[in-house]
């Protein structure tokens, strides 16, 4: 589904993704897990092109998407994406924020997006908040709307960035909940996160990266049952 | 009417008369006599055209060239557009002329060299504060787009909304809130550089004033009132955006 071929990524002189190569399949639910700064967001981010690699291709579906004439915006339309900090428009209602999108691209009319935001908002418990403002919202609500806007565009991959860095440990449960039921539903996933018992339970195929590079991967159980590489020895050993 | 005529005339000889009787003559003469106030009137309107001719130039202008210089810096490695090249690096050297040369001699330059024939002071004012107010105005946009987080762009384009679309719909009404106050500023700067049109002819405020106070020959009146005249309307204009912000801020409601 997602192919990247060589990836390197460097800011300056810095290196931060050192020529990668990985393929990401159709339902799989990817976790990558590593230390600060070992490159796994820009990982994240290069998929959907918001970090346009150095050097190296990405193909989504057969489409190069690190070509230069690649209408970029189309291919993000089928990639929805989840942020560590939200990113939900404060200048806009919640509804307003779900479906802008959707609207403003054409795949639906406003009373259709209206509907299905609804449908949505429904699923994740919050159908009462479609007309308050982001900044009435707790940081656990505000993520599962962000989580909302983004299946708005009925995407074929759902990319998290890091999705409960930023909130308090009490909301991290009901953000995870939505993305295990997402899970549960065969979407394609790409989670980089630090909540292990996540990566154990939902993820199909876990990535460990450190220095730009992908050390070692295998099913949650290979690596967190059986570690070979020493740095993710050290990694587990402080987190779990 | 009679008692006035009565007191200049002492006034004149140089008697001493009260105070109160000097303010009144002095007063009338600068403001009432021969229907003076009309002349402030006039003044008063032609301040006005020209700032609200000034404004919308200013900011057409400012939004314009906000708009190339940060399209300009937010395009992808390897994407650059060589015509946005060159409009930014026209847009670099508006910014820096207009910035780096005093109102004053832009004024003159444009009202004795580039427009020498014309007799239309009020048009060439407007439009010469206008030129200058567009580049301030320009950067002030700039620095509001800028100083936007970048997860808010981030945010609209991996929802696959377009370059127009995430600047219409998510940083453009976020930015111009943030920058209203600025912006403000800049109007209220814009509004009382308007006085300084009179060096080429433009009939406002002060060139009422310096026409009363030259027949006169009496100052501290006529000026006095220009510079009342002036604070009102800087206070209405002050007032109005305080209204426009309070409007702008409701999202913010917890």
């Amino acid at each position: 589904m997602i192919d990247v071929k060589h990836l390197s990524k460097s800011f300056g002189d810095h290196l931060v993704l050192k020529d990668i190569s990985e393929h990401i399949y159709p339902g799989e639910k990817v976790v990558i897990i590593g230390p600060s700064g070992s490159g796994k967001s820009t990982f994240l981010r290069s998929l959907n092109l918001l970090e346009v690699p150095s050097s190296g291709s990405i193909c989504f579906e057969g489409v190069e998407i690190t070509d230069p004439k690649t209408d970029i915006d189309r291919v993000r339309r089928q990639m929805g994406m989840v942020f560590q900090h939200f990113n939900l428009f404060p200048n806009m209602t919640i509804r307003r924020n779900i479906t802008l999108a959707p609207v403003r691209t054409g795949l639906m009319k406003q009373e259709q997006a209206d509907e299905a935001a609804m449908q949505l908002l429904r699923r994740v418990g919050l159908e009462a908040k479609a007309d308050a403002y982001p900044n009435q919202l707790s940081g656990g609500q505000k993520q599962r709307i962000a989580i909302v806007r983004a299946l708005a565009m009925n995407p074929k991959v759902m990319l998290f960035d890091e999705p409960t860095s930023a909130l308090d440990p009490e909301m991290v449960g009901e953000v995870l909940a939505v993305m295990k039921e997402l899970a549960a539903d065969g979407m394609t996933m790409v989670v980089v996160t630090h909540e292990m018992g996540f990566a154990r339970e939902v993820g199909n195929r876990i990535l460990f990266m450190d220095e730009g590079q992908i050390l070692e991967q295998g099913s949650p159980a290979e690596v967190f049952g059986n570690p070979k590489n020493l740095r993710l020895q050290d990694f587990l050993s402080k987190v779990l | 009417m009679e008692q006035y005529e009565a007191w200049k005339a002492l006034l004149r000889q140089g008697t001493g008369i009260p105070f109160w009787q000097e303010f009144y003559v002095k007063f009338y003469q600068a403001f009432l006599e021969n229907s003076r106030w009309r002349q402030y009137l006039g003044g008063v309107g032609t301040t006005l055209l020209v700032t609200a001719m000034a404004l919308c130039l200013g900011i057409v202008l400012g939004i314009l060239v906000a708009m190339v210089r940060t399209a300009h810096d937010q395009q992808r490695p390897g994407r650059k557009n060589p015509i946005l090249g060159v409009l930014n690096g026209i847009c670099k050297i508006y910014v820096t002329v207009i910035r780096g040369t005093p109102m004053m001699v832009q004024l003159l330059i444009m009202g004795l060299v580039v427009f020498s024939s014309s007799r239309n002071f009020t048009a060439i004012g407007a439009l010469t504060l206008g030129i200058n107010s567009g580049a301030y105005v320009a950067e002030i946009i700039r620095g509001g787009l800028m100083a936007l987080d970048p997860g808010q762009a981030e945010a609209g384009r991996s929802l696959g909304l377009n370059y127009a679309d995430t600047m219409r719909f998510i940083v453009i009404p976020q930015a111009f809130k943030a920058i209203l106050p600025s912006l403000g500023n800049e109007f209220i700067i814009l509004l009382k550089d308007t006085s300084l049109i009179t060096v080429i002819g433009g009939k406002e405020l002060v060139y009422a004033a310096q026409g009363i106070y030259g027949r006169t020959y009496e100052q501290m009146y006529p000026l006095l009132g220009i510079a009342c005249i002036y604070l009102v309307l800087v206070i209405i204009f002050s007032w109005l955006l305080g209204i426009l912000e309070r409007r702008l801020r409701q999202s913010d409601r917890r």
